[in-house]
């Protein structure tokens, strides 16, 4: 049964005004009109008597118990420590949203950081050289050597020994290797023509620094 | 007809009396609390319980909403009756607690041993229960509005700034909660037979 399609129009004004003229909210000429209309329309009359006792049920009073004077007291309490009682409360809600906007931001920051510390730190040391670059300074005196791929570790170890050098780089991809003097006894020309002289080495040149 | 304000000597006295309240609550006046507090504590309860069955959610709702009213009452500007500003705020901290722990489980049961009074009549059980039973086909909205209305005598205009919406979203709230209760309450109405000797 739904209500006002099936009836008139002047059952649909009195359905619209019923609440108001149980409120007394409805004008003079209203509530009257309505008085009129339900005299005559049965149907509208029940509806009426309805809505009077859906009224009077509404307006008993609650059926939950509640002490007002209990419920002030607590309430004069809390204003009492408005502070301490109203900070927890506010912060409760988005309380676990807060934190994880906050964890982010940390962890944000923290990598930023460590990135910046990294990009520092490697801009010192390139790991690349343009042509207009002076070269990496090497030992003073060192000399270039590239051994015969027949001549035996013994062999290499024993020259260098004897003409107090040592291995200071090398060896490279063509397998040349650096040698210097181990000390100041040892003079870079008269190892390198010792060098020169020994069989087994294939190339013995100082190394200068820029030509 | 219920758009036009039309306020009776009464509600406008009893309004100038909560101006007068509210005034003297923003100076820190707690005996106007007191006086304000236990003025409308039933109807604050009364309407709260037609969003909960809960006492101790309806109990603190309206600690919050005089909490709030404490701290406000300086900014109340007068644009509608006190009643009317005390129902909102009252509605507005009802959703906010039943979003909270609205589908918490009851722990002390005795809470709902209270909901119903011994003392009440039989007559009032009855209606009481007719009621319950009718609403208990509405939603929370619905009920509301069904309060405001016929419970306390809200204006159209009235529920539709407690509830903050438009005017037309009240009328089709009151207009499909009559409608259920017109197709169901006749029915429980025939349940009681003296429901049908009051009828006409």
């Amino acid at each position: 049964m739904t209500f006002p399609k099936s009836s008139g129009r002047d059952c649909v004004r009195a359905w619209e005004a019923m609440p108001w003229v149980l409120q007394n909210s409805a004008t003079q000429e209203e509530s009257e009109w309505l008085e009129g209309h339900l005299a005559h329309c049965e149907s509208c009359r029940t509806e009426f008597a309805q809505q009077r006792r859906l009224q009077l049920a509404m307006s008993l009073p609650t059926d939950v118990s509640i002490d007002a004077n209990t419920g002030l007291k607590r309430l004069l309490n809390r204003l009492d420590a408005p502070d301490i009682q109203e900070a927890p409360r506010r912060s409760r809600s988005g309380n676990w949203l807060n934190r994880a906007l906050v964890a982010v931001v940390l962890i944000q920051a923290l990598s930023i950081g460590a990135l910046g510390v990294k990009l520092w730190s490697s801009s010192g040391t390139p790991t690349y050289r343009t042509l207009s670059q002076e070269a990496a300074p090497s030992a003073p005196g060192a000399i270039r050597v590239v051994p015969d791929t027949a001549m035996t570790m013994a062999d290499w170890n024993a020259l260098l020994h004897t003409l107090r050098l040592q291995v200071v780089g090398g060896p490279n991809d063509v397998g040349a290797y650096t040698v210097a003097p181990a000390g100041p006894a040892s003079t870079t020309p008269h190892a390198l023509q010792q060098l020169r002289a020994t069989r087994g080495i294939r190339l013995a040149e100082p190394i200068t620094a820029t030509p | 007809m219920a758009c036009a304000e039309a306020m009776n000597q009464d509600d406008i006295d009893a309004d100038v009396t909560d101006r007068m309240l509210l005034q003297r609550m923003s100076t820190g006046d707690r005996a106007a609390l007191n006086v304000l507090y236990r003025g409308y504590h039933g109807r604050l309860a009364r309407f709260l319980s037609r969003l909960t069955r809960r006492p101790d959610i309806i109990d603190e709702v309206i600690n919050d909403c005089f909490w709030i009213a404490w701290q406000k009452a300086g900014n109340f500007h007068g644009d509608s009756r006190v009643s009317t500003w005390l129902m909102g705020i009252a509605y507005r901290c009802g959703l906010k607690a039943l979003r909270q722990h609205g589908d918490e489980p009851v722990e002390n049961t005795d809470l709902l041993e209270q909901l119903t009074p011994d003392d009440d009549m039989d007559e009032d059980r009855e209606l009481r229960d007719w009621l319950s039973k009718g609403l208990d086909h509405l939603s929370a909205d619905q009920r509301v509005v069904i309060e405001l209305v016929y419970g306390v005598g809200h204006t159209l205009d009235d529920v539709a700034v407690i509830m903050q919406c438009p005017v037309g979203t009240v009328k089709a709230r009151l207009f499909h909660a009559r409608v259920k209760l017109r197709n169901v309450l006749p029915a429980l109405a025939g349940d009681s037979p003296k429901q049908k000797e009051n009828a006409p």
